[in-house]
């Protein structure tokens, strides 16, 4: 495997991966950009507007033609919030071009593709395809909709919006219902050229084999660009409420759902993951070990851990009757890690756990991408195994400390109807 | 031992071993990977309520959801928990119990060889008591009412009680609170003795592993199991469906659906056939290559959610299309005309032999994948097939073979609909 990450032009990055043992490729383009409940609806639009036709192919059936006939290549656009950024991403993955049954460089015929997507889109008087467009708009609010169809789900950002509240990660990554109407195809093409000039841009390249053709293809296209993008600072601090907000939402559901939101102030996120770990992220975590195991209250109750805004979350599925008990348990399982209840063997099994989890690491393209997207995102570039060792040197006494130093910020609970 | 290397056109290869225990072991190495993954499985899923070996003069019936319950159960060794061992190698270790099998698993990519003895020594050394089992009823009563409020899983069972008469694919695998409340350590013994024969199991295993290194372990841990002559058997399948739809209110945001077709259920080498004619067949419409797909998207009536699925097992097979959408019924509409219409006007070729490309390249893509190369080698034994035969099949295939099972298999009078929709909106 060779890694090498090159700048294409100010604010543009390009992480190239090479591994000999995949079929398969893959591009994926990043346009990152503050999250904000006035642009987040019209970029999302933008770059949901452009999967599915370019001016080239500009009629879903042909677009999806020709890329079948691409052995299945598939181009694809997502949106996430990491921290308080939206992340707007379009990318391709496609069939080695050794496979092709006659001949075809499916490599290169996808990659230009999926970049006349961005930069030459089927538009007509400064806007998208109305059609195109108007299902780009319709499946997002369908995504909106469907929110609260993943109750899990639903609930931790239920939780985060409380968590969250007045900073940029409040915000839906999608927008909402109201400002999605908003949006119209003039809007979403003038948000899809702002991303293309004023975004962080980060484009991550997985294939078989090093090939230059498209390292040229994507210098000259990105290379050219005139650009104001900004380099963003993703670790943000989420600041402690003075006291911890609770809220309650009842819904016609079976099983109640509990989030708490624990901040901190601490800025040391290797204790803080394996603190995590320690509490709730392994079958042999406190959390599963007593909350469910030994006092069987929850079906799941598991904490995680975001870097970005230094703070562990832990949710669970509860019966409506058992919610303060599992409240007072979920504590109390904090309270024996403060107070060094745990053994060196639970250290040196998380280590074993987390190692596991490295080594495992370029398995899959979307392990690499999201390995060197985090090195990025964090400015730290390690790899695995440096990584790895900045956990072995953790001790139990910055474990406790930073056990001793989280705060009960937000305690959302999802109450059946029913009981 | 019986060792035969398995080899695909697609320059893919694993090797099959029948061993001595009566274990069938699927290895395959993959070199430049770092990961593995084992499955320990047994052909015992939630649809196997009726069962008898050639010792018993009787069918014994069982209480619904007890395969899923035994596969709870079995992670309680007599003096520890199994994660507390999984805990020294690192691994990941999790267990699913489908319609058709109970596979307990473990992934990791360091001290494979010990995650290994792990897996083979825990699923064959059960332990049961009436505290313990009594413990585990309130754990899966409450992951019961959690499947009850994820809307896709009540959409999806609904649709299956409207296909199906008698056939237990219909019942929850978990089974019901008062089903499981019918379960003792007794009943427990009774199917972990007939199902987890090794005879009646399969270990699969993927990735960064060397083939001697997995059957040393095997030898030293596989205890020898008598073949007990394992039958089950199924109540009486009518070919007609229950009812043509079914709705529920829970709160979602745009209404699900689930659209099926109940076909002819077919075995092994068959059943494959067919399967691999109904992906097909369903991609004439929910690919987005297809002017079908084109025409309802454009027109709002299916959204990027449009998705089907070929849904089989011992005794049951359908086709299911599935999404969320503003009204359900439209889409129904659709699909039946659409198919009438591939009926009476054919197979557009042009697209007919895109859809085989696309397939193609799906097949090797999941070969490239340690995960999905494990699980294919499990699921194909368990099916009666060859980890490889689906891309044979789909070689040969011809439109003709696709249009003749849409004229013979997607029947209007078998289709279903079951949406699941906010009642409060209304």
């Amino acid at each position: 495997m060779t890694y090498e990450r090159i700048r294409l032009a100010e604010n543009i990055g390009l992480s190239e991966i090479i591994d000999s043992k995949f079929k398969t490729g893959v591009l994926e383009i990043d346009f990152i950009t503050p999250l904000s409940s006035e642009k987040a609806s019209q970029n999302a639009s933008a770059i949901c507007s452009i999967n599915m036709t370019n001016s080239k192919y500009p009629s879903i059936t042909e677009f999806s033609s020709k890329l079948n006939s691409l052995y299945g290549s598939n181009i694809f656009s997502k949106v996430n919030r990491i921290s308080d950024f939206q992340i707007n991403s379009i990318g391709a993955s496609w069939l080695d071009s050794k496979y092709a049954l006659e001949g075809e460089d499916i490599e290169t015929e996808t990659v230009k593709i999926l970049l006349d997507c961005i930069f030459s889109p089927d538009i007509k008087d400064n806007a998208f395809n109305q059609n195109v467009f108007e299902i780009a708009k319709k499946d997002i609010q369908a995504k909106i909709d469907s929110e609260i169809n993943n109750k899990r789900g639903y609930a931790v950002r239920q939780a985060s919006k409380i968590a969250f509240r007045g900073e940029p990660a409040e915000n839906n990554s999608y927008g909402t219902s109201e400002t999605l109407k908003e949006v119209t195809s003039e809007s979403a093409y003038s948000a899809l050229q702002n991303l293309v000039i004023n975004s962080q841009i980060e484009i991550s390249y997985v294939s078989a084999q090093k090939n230059d053709k498209i390292r040229k293809i994507l210098s000259d296209v990105f290379g050219k660009l005139k650009r104001n993008g900004n380099t963003y600072k993703f670790i943000s601090f989420s600041p402690i409420k003075p006291s911890p907000e609770e809220f309650t939402e009842t819904l016609d559901v079976n099983q109640s759902k509990m989030v708490l939101v624990f901040k901190t102030k601490k800025d040391d996120k290797y204790a803080m993951k394996m603190l995590s770990a320690l509490y709730g992220e392994t079958p042999f975590s406190k959390l599963f070990a007593n909350v469910r195991e030994k006092m069987s209250l929850c079906y799941y109750c598991s904490s995680s851990f975001s870097r970005a805004k230094n703070c562990i979350f832990v949710d669970c599925g509860v019966e409506t009757k058992n919610i303060e008990t599992a409240r007072n348990a979920i504590i109390g399982q904090l309270d024996e890690i403060i107070s060094g209840n745990f053994s060196d063997e639970d250290m040196q099994n998380v280590l074993l756990a987390l190692e596991n989890s490295f080594s495992g690491i370029g398995d899959t393209a979307g392990s690499y991408i999201n390995w060197y997207k985090s090195a990025v995102y964090e400015g730290e570039y390690l790899t695995p195994e440096q990584t790895l060792e900045k956990y072995r040197n953790v001790t139990r006494d910055r474990i406790i400390e930073c056990a001793k130093s989280l705060v009960l910020d937000t305690v959302y609970v999802m109450k059946s109807k029913e009981e | 031992m019986e060792k035969e290397i398995l080899k695909s056109r697609t320059d893919d290869s694993c090797i099959h071993v029948k061993h001595p225990s009566g274990l069938d072991i699927y290895i395959c190495e993959m070199e430049g990977f770092s990961t593995v993954e084992a499955l320990f499985g047994t052909k015992y899923g939630s649809v196997n309520t009726m069962f008898k070996t050639k010792a018993d003069k009787e069918y014994t019936t069982v209480p619904e959801g007890i395969a899923h319950f035994l596969e709870h159960k079995l992670f309680e060794n007599e003096d520890c928990d199994v994660f507390d061992l999984y805990a020294k190698t690192g691994a990941n270790a999790n267990a699913f119990t489908s319609f058709d099998k109970t596979c307990y698993l473990f992934s990791c990519s360091k001290n494979y060889k010990e995650s290994l003895a792990i897996l083979l020594d825990f699923v064959q050394k059960p332990y049961f008591t009436p505290e313990s089992v009594a413990k585990e009823q309130g754990i899966i009563g409450q992951e019961i009412k959690m499947c009850d409020d994820n809307p896709n899983w009540r959409v999806f069972f609904n649709l299956l009680n409207c296909l199906y008469h008698n056939h237990p694919v219909k019942i929850d695998i978990a089974g019901t609170v008062e089903s499981i409340a019918e379960i003792d350590s007794d009943l427990l013994y009774k199917c972990y003795n007939t199902f987890y024969n090794l005879n009646n199991m399969v270990l699969s295993i993927a990735g960064n592993i060397k083939a001697d290194e997995v059957l040393e372990i095997c030898d030293k841990y596989l205890k020898p199991c008598e073949d007990k002559g394992l039958e089950t058997v199924f109540p009486d399948e009518p070919d007609s469906i229950v009812k043509n739809e079914i709705v529920e209110n829970q709160p979602v945001g745009n209404p699900l659906f689930n659209i099926g077709y109940k076909c002819t259920p077919e075995n092994g080498y068959e059943r494959l056939k067919a399967t691999v004619k109904a992906d097909l067949a369903g991609s004439l419409l929910a690919d987005s290559s297809s002017e079908f797909y084109q025409r309802l998207i454009s027109d709002g009536i299916i959204n990027s959610s449009f998705d089907f699925e070929c849904f089989c097992g011992d005794g049951y097979f359908s086709l299911i299309f599935s999404g969320e959408v503003k009204n359900p019924f439209r889409v129904r509409d659709e699909i039946l005309a659409e198919f009438e219409r591939i009926k009476s006007e054919g197979i557009d070729e042009n697209l007919f032999r895109n859809i085989k490309k696309l397939s193609y390249g799906k097949l090797i893509r999941e070969l490239n994948n340690v995960e999905e190369v494990a699980n294919i080698m499990i699921n194909s034994h368990m099916d009666g097939v060859s980890p490889y035969a689906e891309a044979e099949i789909l070689a040969e295939v011809t439109s003709g073979d696709v249009l003749d099972f849409i004229k013979t298999e997607l029947l209007p009078e078998k289709l279903a609909i079951s949406v699941v929709k906010n009642g409060e909106n209304e």
